[in-house]
C-alpha cells in the first residue's frame, strides 16, 4: 500500500469513528481542534486501525497526534 | 459490622468468578487464593499455565482452590473468539482479537465478554491506562454512557445520612473534566454502581455552589444542562439539582432552600461532583477532617464490572476491591 492510499485508507476510518463525512477531512486536519472526539473515539479508530490494516498502535501515541497526518506517519512505521 | 464486612457476606452468598490476568503476581495470587479459599470469589488465574502451576506450587498454595486458564491452549481460546467475534457492537475482528490474547489481561476480558467470567480484576502490573484501553476495546461502554468514571463509597464517622455514615460520591477519580453528556453519564453510572453494590435505591444530586439558581454563570449552567441530560436519558431515576452540597445531603438546610418537590434534595445518598478539582479535593477533605473509610475509586460506565487496582495497593486492599467488584457483578445480573 502506498502513503496516498494508506491516507484514504486511514481518513476513511476517522470519518467512520468520528461521524464525519469524508469529504470533510485531510490529512491537515486535527482531532482537538477539528474533530473535538472522546477517547472513546480514538480507541473505536484504533481498533478499526487494527482490523483493517493489521496495525496495533499504542492508544497513548495515537493520541498524541495533533493531525489525521501524523496518524498515518505511525500507522505507516506499525506497517 | 463495618460497611466491608457487609460486602464480604453477601460476596459468600453468591460467589462470582473472578478473572486474575495478573495471576503470577505474588501480591494478586495472595489476594485470589485468600479471597477463593474463604469463598467469597471462584478465583481463575489466566496466563502461562505451566508458570502459574510452578509458582503457586513456590508459594505453597492449595492449587485445587484456583482454575487456571492456559492462554497458549488454542481450542478455549478459538471457542473465545468464536464466541466473541459472533456478538453485535465489539470492535475487534478475528486476526487483531487473536494477537491482543497473547495479552492475558485482553484474554480475560475477552472471557469475561463472552460471560465466562463475571469480573476481570486487574491493574497491579498493568498501568490505570491499559486497564481502561482493554475494558474501553474488549468490553465497551453501556448504551448511553459516553465515558468511562468512577465513584468511591465514603463510611465518615458521625455523620448522620440518608444512608447512615455512608454516602457515594463521583468521580473523583477519573473523568477529568466532564462536559455535560459526560457529567450526566457520570450521574447515571453511579446510580446504577449503588444500586447494584448496596440495593440502595439511588438519590442523586448533582452539586456545584449554587442552589436552584441561586447562583449564575458557565460552571452552574454545566450542571445544569448535564441534569437536564441525565433526567431526558434516564428518567427512572431520582437525579436532582443544581444543589450546594448541605441543599444535597442536610434535611433542614434542603427545607429552607429547595422550595419545590424533590426526591433528593437533603436526602442525597450519591453526590456527584462538577469535575476532577472537586472531585479530588472533597474526598481528601472528607478522609482528613472527616476521618472516613474512602473505598475505591470503583470503576463504571463499562458494559460490565471491570476493576483497575492501585499498583502500590496491599493485599488487604486488593481483597476488598475484589470482594467489593464480584459483589457488583452480582447485583448487576438483577438490574
Amino acid at each position: 500500500m502506498d502513503r496516498k492510499e494508506l491516507e484514504a485508507k486511514v481518513l476513511e476510518l476517522v470519518a467512520a469513528c468520528y461521524k464525519k463525512d469524508v469529504a470533510t477531512l485531510s490529512v491537515d486536519t486535527t482531532f482537538k481542534e477539528d474533530l473535538a472526539g472522546a477517547s472513546v473515539q480514538m480507541v473505536a479508530l484504533v481498533s478499526e486501525i487494527e482490523n483493517e490494516l493489521d496495525a496495533t498502535v499504542m492508544l497513548a501515541d495515537a493520541s498524541g497526534c495533533t493531525t489525521v497526518g501524523d496518524l498515518v506517519d505511525l500507522v505507516e512505521e506499525e506497517l | 459490622m463495618s460497611i466491608l464486612d457487609k460486602l464480604y457476606e453477601k460476596a459468600k452468598q453468591n460467589p462470582q468468578k473472578v478473572a486474575f490476568p495478573e495471576a503470577t503476581n505474588e501480591k494478586m495470587m495472595q489476594a485470589a487464593f485468600e479471597t477463593g479459599r474463604d469463598g467469597y470469589i471462584i478465583p481463575v488465574l489466566v496466563g502461562d499455565a505451566a508458570e502459574i502451576k510452578k509458582l503457586i506450587a513456590e508459594r505453597g498454595y492449595d492449587e485445587s482452590v484456583f482454575t487456571i486458564v492456559d492462554i497458549n491452549e488454542e481450542t478455549y481460546k478459538n471457542e473465545l473468539i468464536a464466541k466473541y467475534v459472533a456478538l453485535p457492537d465489539t470492535r475487534l475482528k478475528e486476526k487483531a482479537l487473536n494477537r491482543r490474547m497473547a495479552d492475558p489481561l485482553y484474554y480475560a476480558m475477552v472471557m469475561q465478554k463472552v460471560d465466562e467470567a463475571d469480573v476481570t480484576f486487574a491493574g497491579i502490573d498493568n498501568t490505570t491506562g491499559d486497564v481502561l484501553l482493554a475494558g474501553q476495546m474488549i468490553i465497551g461502554l453501556k448504551e448511553g454512557i459516553s465515558t468511562i468514571s468512577s465513584i468511591g463509597l465514603c463510611d465518615i464517622p458521625g455523620y448522620e445520612g440518608s444512608e447512615g455514615s455512608l454516602l457515594a460520591i463521583g468521580d473523583s477519580a477519573v473523568c477529568t473534566n466532564p462536559n455535560p453528556e459526560q457529567l450526566a453519564s457520570i450521574a447515571i453510572s453511579a446510580c446504577d454502581t449503588v444500586a447494584s453494590l448496596l440495593d440502595w435505591e439511588p438519590r442523586c444530586a448533582m452539586v456545584c455552589y449554587s442552589t436552584l439558581g441561586s447562583g449564575q454563570g458557565e460552571l452552574i449552567d454545566k450542571v445544569t444542562e448535564a441534569l437536564k441530560i441525565a433526567n431526558e436519558r434516564r428518567p427512572d431515576l431520582a437525579i436532582d439539582g443544581e444543589f450546594q452540597l448541605d441543599a444535597a445531603i442536610v434535611p433542614a438546610v434542603a427545607a429552607k432552600k429547595v422550595k419545590r418537590e424533590s426526591k433528593v434534595a437533603g436526602k442525597a445518598n450519591v453526590v456527584i461532583w462538577p469535575d476532577l478539582n472537586v472531585g479530588n479535593v472533597s474526598v481528601k477533605l472528607i478522609q482528613q477532617f472527616g476521618k472516613a473509610d474512602a473505598y475505591g475509586p470503583m470503576l463504571q460506565g463499562f458494559n460490565k464490572v471491570v476493576c483497575d487496582c492501585s499498583r502500590g495497593a496491599p493485599v488487604s486492599e486488593i481483597k476488598g476491591n475484589v470482594v467489593i467488584s464480584a459483589v457488583r457483578a452480582a447485583g448487576s445480573k438483577k438490574l
